[in-house]
């Protein structure tokens, strides 16, 4: 068999070569090089997305955490303020229901004091009244003696003082 | 017992003469570099079959590593702006590689020709100088060869031209030492076996003579550099220089 040099340029050898070496490189480029870019782009997308959602899931979480920490936070100066207004109601009433039982004992002080003053007037007219019918009696023992008119009014006042002191 | 290294034989001879070209043959190199390609692009197909986002598998794994590899490599030595030189870079090392390796099943390795190291060193060459002329333009090329001074331009020119030559021949030179040196072993080894065994009298030793024991073992051990090694150091290293010298070329060195 024909044989070529063992170190020589062979042109249509050199010539093929070169193509073959274009060929191979498109080759690999479309068999394997875009292929597994493209893949690996593909990749790095949906790597990113995930990093994104994740991201975006974080801050949705975050807002959603500090609305419920002010929607608390409100909530805690509203019960307080009700604690707050029922306190101070409850103290306005229970002043008011101490005035109102005060009045009321006033009041009652009041009557029973008017009560006293007019049984002790009423006693002292019923006194009065008995007085004038003992009088009347004392009179009608009198009769018999002479009395002058001073002597007999000064008897009366003597009796009703007498009697006033001792009631 | 004689040894015979020669070059790439010819099946095969389209009987017209072209001019300066001379007869189309289908040589050894010529068919090795078709098997060669299939293997790569087989290789490519295989790797790249059913890719996945999520759960790789073992293959997708692999082409995957070689893919970023590459684009690291190119991208990483010449910049962004090259990543197009990815799949020629990508080709240039594969079809090395491929070509270096396949001398261990027993074919002839297609690099074992200079024909295709300078074939790849032109086309090296041309990018370079068209890196050159495209960072420099055409007048600021030309001028290029004339400093520092212009007596130096010969050299200029000289050193030029060495690049290619000498890309191509380390390459063709590394791996035709290979064949060299194994078909020496082979063949010495071969002679020290029959003389060995040729010593045992009578006609066993006749025929024990006739086979190569000490062909076995130690062509092996040598084959992990001369093959191996050298196989993987030149495609790297013609890679490694194609990328720096066109970087250079386009840096306006």
């Amino acid at each position: 068999m024909q044989v070529q040099e063992l170190v020589g340029l062979v042109p249509w050898t050199f010539i093929a070569q070169i193509c073959n070496l274009f060929i191979q490189a498109y080759l690999i480029k479309k068999f394997l090089l875009k292929p597994v870019n493209e893949m690996l782009e593909k990749r790095r997308a949906k790597a990113n997305a995930e990093i994104e959602d994740a991201t975006k899931a974080r801050l949705e979480a975050e807002e959603m955490k500090a609305s419920y920490e002010e929607n608390m936070h409100r909530a805690r100066l509203e019960a307080s303020e009700i604690v707050t207004a029922a306190q101070k109601n409850a103290a306005a009433k229970s002043e008011e229901i101490l005035r109102e039982a005060a009045s009321q004992a006033a009041a009652i002080k009041n009557k029973a004091e008017a009560d006293i003053a007019r049984e002790k007037a009423k006693a002292v007219n019923d006194i009065k009244n008995e007085i004038g019918g003992m009088a009347v009696e004392i009179a009608g023992k009198v009769i018999e003696k002479e009395l002058s008119e001073s002597d007999h009014a000064r008897l009366i006042d003597d009796f009703i003082s007498s009697v006033g002191e001792t009631v | 017992m004689d040894i015979d290294i020669t070059g790439a034989r010819v099946f095969f001879e389209i009987p017209i003469n072209f001019p300066l070209l001379g007869r189309i043959q289908i040589s050894e190199t010529i068919v090795v570099s078709w098997l060669v390609m299939l293997l790569i692009t087989g290789l490519c197909i295989f790797l790249t079959r059913d890719l996945k986002e999520e759960n790789i598998s073992k293959r997708q794994a692999i082409a995957e590593l070689i893919v970023e590899t590459a684009n690291n490599f190119v991208v990483g030595n010449m910049g962004e702006r090259f990543s197009y030189m990815i799949p020629f870079v990508s080709a240039l090392f594969a079809t090395s590689l491929v070509s270096n390796l396949i001398s261990l099943v027993g074919l002839r390795s297609p690099t074992a020709d200079l024909s295709t190291e300078a074939a790849w060193a032109v086309v090296v060459f041309i990018m370079i100088t068209s890196q050159k002329i495209k960072a420099s333009g055409v007048g600021g090329y030309l001028k290029g060869f004339t400093s520092p001074i212009a007596v130096m331009t010969p050299f200029n020119i000289l050193s030029e031209l060495a690049t290619p030559i000498s890309m191509a021949c380390r390459h063709f030179g590394n791996i035709l030492s290979g064949v060299v040196i194994n078909g020496l072993i082979y063949g010495a080894l071969g002679v020290a076996s029959a003389a060995l065994l040729g010593l045992i009298p009578g006609a066993v030793g006749d025929v024990l003579s006739k086979i190569p024991i000490l062909d076995v073992g130690l062509p092996a051990i040598l084959s992990v550099y001369f093959d191996w090694f050298t196989g993987f150091m030149q495609a790297f290293i013609f890679c490694m220089l194609t990328v720096m010298y066109i970087a250079n070329a386009a840096d306006g060195d």
